[in-house]
């Protein structure tokens, strides 16, 4: 566990992420309230990464949870193995003939049975899924439920009682409620509005883009094979690029694997060539490049002297 | 400090913020835990706890510091750095003038500004309890300022140099004395800003909510004002979280799927596997739309939330394609990447311009069947929103007709009454019989009615 804010920052540095003072200040809160977390933001500016980043710095296993149209909690929670509970009770026969055979009225042997049915309905027959693994792992965990937005309202309201008490409610076994509680970190791309109620029990935080100075930071640390001129270069352009209004802005992680691109065509500058080999590892749609050719000109280079571009 | 956190989610509500009981005891826990005597920290710790939107953050950014800020830079005084004469020069010239600006002079060459009471009752008198926005605070601190004689003072300073020198006050000492006075007279300044932004976060604190959504639902679409459409746009949110939860219900009710063999096995576990309990696999029972708006002018504000409603509910439809008509038909399928879905209909309106008497549905319906034939299969629910009127254009029922042919499902929303139908230019009369369900929408209720049709299955 953390103890102050400055160790959350170095601790989620060592794990090679660059968190903001806001970053940290959340995810220590997050701990000592003992509350989930909510970031949103578009996508690609590294919230999956911080849950990765967050494990990693307590070294904690991180559980995770993707979600999806659909997903529901046989899924997610538990499925009971209805086949492996048949098989038990075809082997079992004969034990239980044994057990029963004494029985002298009919009574005494529905008693002897009643005193056995722990093995008919108990955890052995329970396939724990990501959310239960989470709650009843022996060691405590961070989990991950990612891209929450994706999964249905009815999933959505089934959290409320994981987020809020840690525990689940399982039909054939009872309450089970969480051993270590975990550090839940939930991620939204904001495709659609969560309810008020999952709102309410999680701290929030919105991820942006990162300035050109931040990024250029994460882009040094993670491709620090690329020189820091051409580094500078490169997240200046990615900059300008989020500026015009394109179908997809390039991400952080595309930004990077543009850097790593860099590195393995062995480039010297961002010229025109180079710009036309590799913008498409930061632009996903034709139009989009089409559109960025045309506003970047002559490889960039122009107008990055002559400063911010229009819309 | 409890206090003014208390003051400060309240002045949040009543900007707009929904903030919870449950998240304003967070605050508390969080700032406990932090403390308050990092600024930053504080603020970020009141942030995580508070605000749950990204769009509330400029509001939070702009009430904080009213709340918690210091109350502008402290005045400082000039009187220590003045030998005992010169002090006494001072105040004789300062006494030479008027009340009101005898009393300014004193403040800002003191460095003992205004007491609370006296900026209050000073702000009170520049109406500052009237102000019903933050945008007014400008105004009002101007009018602050001139009521305790900024407009004057310029002359004032110099008059007052004057006299010192006259006096026999060093040239150095005056330079001195002016320069505190400059600074202060800027700080003081920022004081007064300040002071009546809070005075009106919490005059607002106080006042009964005017309008309220759920009353507003049942106001017809031509009779609401910009400020209540605003208002509407936010009550989308609570109708289609509404509406998503009975779609969501109504297809877990519909047992007409497939048997569910595993689902069955494992629902009747309970019972020692004698199936009490049929499960049926769910089927899709999305619907596939095509929505057809007109958008003249008297039909924008029904179009615009009837694309809010259907584009939130996203999830709910298969596809949709929408498409716009006023004198001709165009596509616009509303992309989302990335964009809330409210942002993104409201960009598309934007660029459509308005038309006035120039609709024309039998030429747009041509042209639809011309260049997008595809978007129509057995599937499809065809969604016309329009009030049939067609400045006397040929109706082409043919073509209607053939639509209706072509679609499993042909509504017609309208907002006129049914005995407007066929007055005038109306051709409602003519459409009406064709299509499979007629709506009126006249007011939001009626339009989230209909939509809650469209999406339960036929």
């Amino acid at each position: 566990m953390f103890r102050d804010i400055e160790e959350v920052g170095t601790g989620l540095g060592r794990e090679n992420y660059i968190a903001s003072k806001e970053i940290s200040t959340v995810v220590y809160l997050a701990q000592s309230l003992s509350k989930p977390v909510l970031t949103e933001g578009p996508a690609g500016v590294g919230k999956t990464e911080l849950a990765k980043a967050w494990a990693g710095a307590l070294g904690w296993p991180l559980v995770r949870l993707q979600c999806y149209e659909g997903l529901d909690e046989s899924k997610s929670l538990y499925e009971w193995e209805y086949a492996k509970q048949m098989l038990y009770t075809q082997l079992l026969r004969d034990t239980l003939q044994d057990v029963l055979g004494e029985a002298k009225s009919l009574t005494e042997a529905a008693e002897r049975l009643s005193m056995e049915e722990d093995v008919f309905f108990s955890e052995k027959f329970l396939l724990p899924r990501p959310l239960l693994l989470a709650l009843t792992s022996k060691e405590p965990v961070v989990l991950l439920i990612d891209e929450i937005d994706r999964a249905d309202v009815e999933f959505e309201a089934f959290l409320l009682e994981v987020l809020s008490d840690f525990q689940v409610s399982i039909p054939e076994i009872g309450t089970i409620s969480a051993i270590h509680q975990p550090m839940v970190l939930l991620t939204s791309n904001n495709t659609r509005e969560l309810s008020e109620a999952l709102k309410r029990r999680c701290l929030y935080i919105f991820i942006d883009y990162p300035t050109l100075q931040a990024e250029l930071t994460i882009v040094k640390l993670k491709v620090p094979e690329l020189s820091p001129e051409l580094a500078r270069q490169a997240v200046e352009v990615v900059q300008q690029l989020r500026h015009m209004d394109l179908r997809k802005v390039p991400s952080i992680s595309e930004t990077l694997d543009w850097a790593r691109a860099l590195v393995t065509l062995n480039a010297k500058a961002i010229d025109e060539e180079t710009m036309r080999n590799t913008l498409t590892v930061l632009l996903k749609y034709e139009a989009d490049v089409q559109r960025a050719r045309r506003l970047l000109g002559n490889g960039g280079r122009r107008q990055m002297r002559g400063g911010k571009l229009g819309r | 400090m409890e206090d003014r956190i208390i003051e400060f989610v309240r002045g949040l509500r009543s900007a707009g913020v929904r903030v919870s009981l449950a998240e304003s005891m967070d605050a508390m826990k969080a700032v406990t835990i932090l403390g308050v005597t990092e600024k930053a920290l504080f603020q970020e710790s009141l942030r995580a706890t508070l605000i749950k939107d990204s769009s509330d953050f400029a509001l939070f950014d702009e009430l904080f510091p009213l709340f918690f800020g210091s109350g502008g830079p402290p005045l400082q005084s000039a009187l220590e750095d003045l030998s005992s004469e010169e002090q006494e020069m001072l105040r004789a010239a300062l006494e030479a003038m008027s009340g009101r600006l005898q009393r300014l002079l004193d403040w800002l060459t003191s460095g003992d500004g205004p007491t609370a009471e006296e900026l209050e009752a000073l702000a009170k008198r520049a109406g500052a309890n009237w102000a019903n926005d933050p945008g007014e605070a400008r105004w009002i601190s101007r009018r602050m300022l001139r009521q305790m004689g900024y407009q004057h003072l310029e002359e004032q300073i110099s008059t007052l140099v004057q006299e010192l020198q006259e006096m026999g006050m060093s040239q150095e000492a005056i330079e001195l004395l002016m320069g505190v006075v400059k600074t202060n007279r800027d700080a003081l300044a920022e004081q007064v800003a300040q002071k009546v932004g809070l005075q009106i976060a919490q005059e607002r604190n106080e006042r009964a909510r005017d309008l309220f959504g759920p009353d507003l639902i049942h106001k017809p679409f031509q009779s609401l004002s910009e400020s209540e459409a605003d208002i509407l746009r936010k009550e989308v949110q609570r109708l289609v979280a509404q509406l998503r939860s009975r779609a969501a219900l109504r297809r877990k009710k519909g047992k007409n799927g497939k048997f569910d063999p595993k689902g069955t096995i494992r629902a009747n576990q309970r019972y020692g596997g004698v199936p009490f309990d049929i499960k049926y696999k769910k089927r899709k029972l999305k619907p596939d739309l095509v929505l057809v708006c007109d958008v003249s002018t008297s039909m924008r504000p029904v179009a615009e939330f009837m694309l809010r409603l259907v584009y939130e509910l996203q999830d709910q439809v298969a596809k949709a394609r929408s498409f716009a008509f006023n004198s001709d038909m165009k596509e616009i399928s509303v992309t989302l990447a990335g964009k809330r879905a409210g942002d993104a209909v409201a960009e598309i309106l934007y660029n459509i311009p308005p038309g006035y008497y120039a609709t024309d549905f039998g030429h747009s319906l041509e042209t639809f069947f011309k260049k997008w034939p595809d978007s129509l299969n057995s599937r499809t629910t065809v969604v016309i929103l329009g009030d049939g009127r067609n400045n006397f254009n040929s109706p082409r029922v043919d073509l209607i007709k053939l639509l209706k042919r072509r679609t499993r499902r042909f509504i017609w929303l309208n907002p006129e009454n049914k005995r407007q139908w066929g007055t005038g230019d109306s051709d409602m009369i003519d459409y009406a019989p064709i299509c499979d369900e007629v709506y009126q929408v006249r007011n939001l209720a009626q339009l989230s009615a209909a939509v809650d049709k469209i999406l339960s299955p036929y």
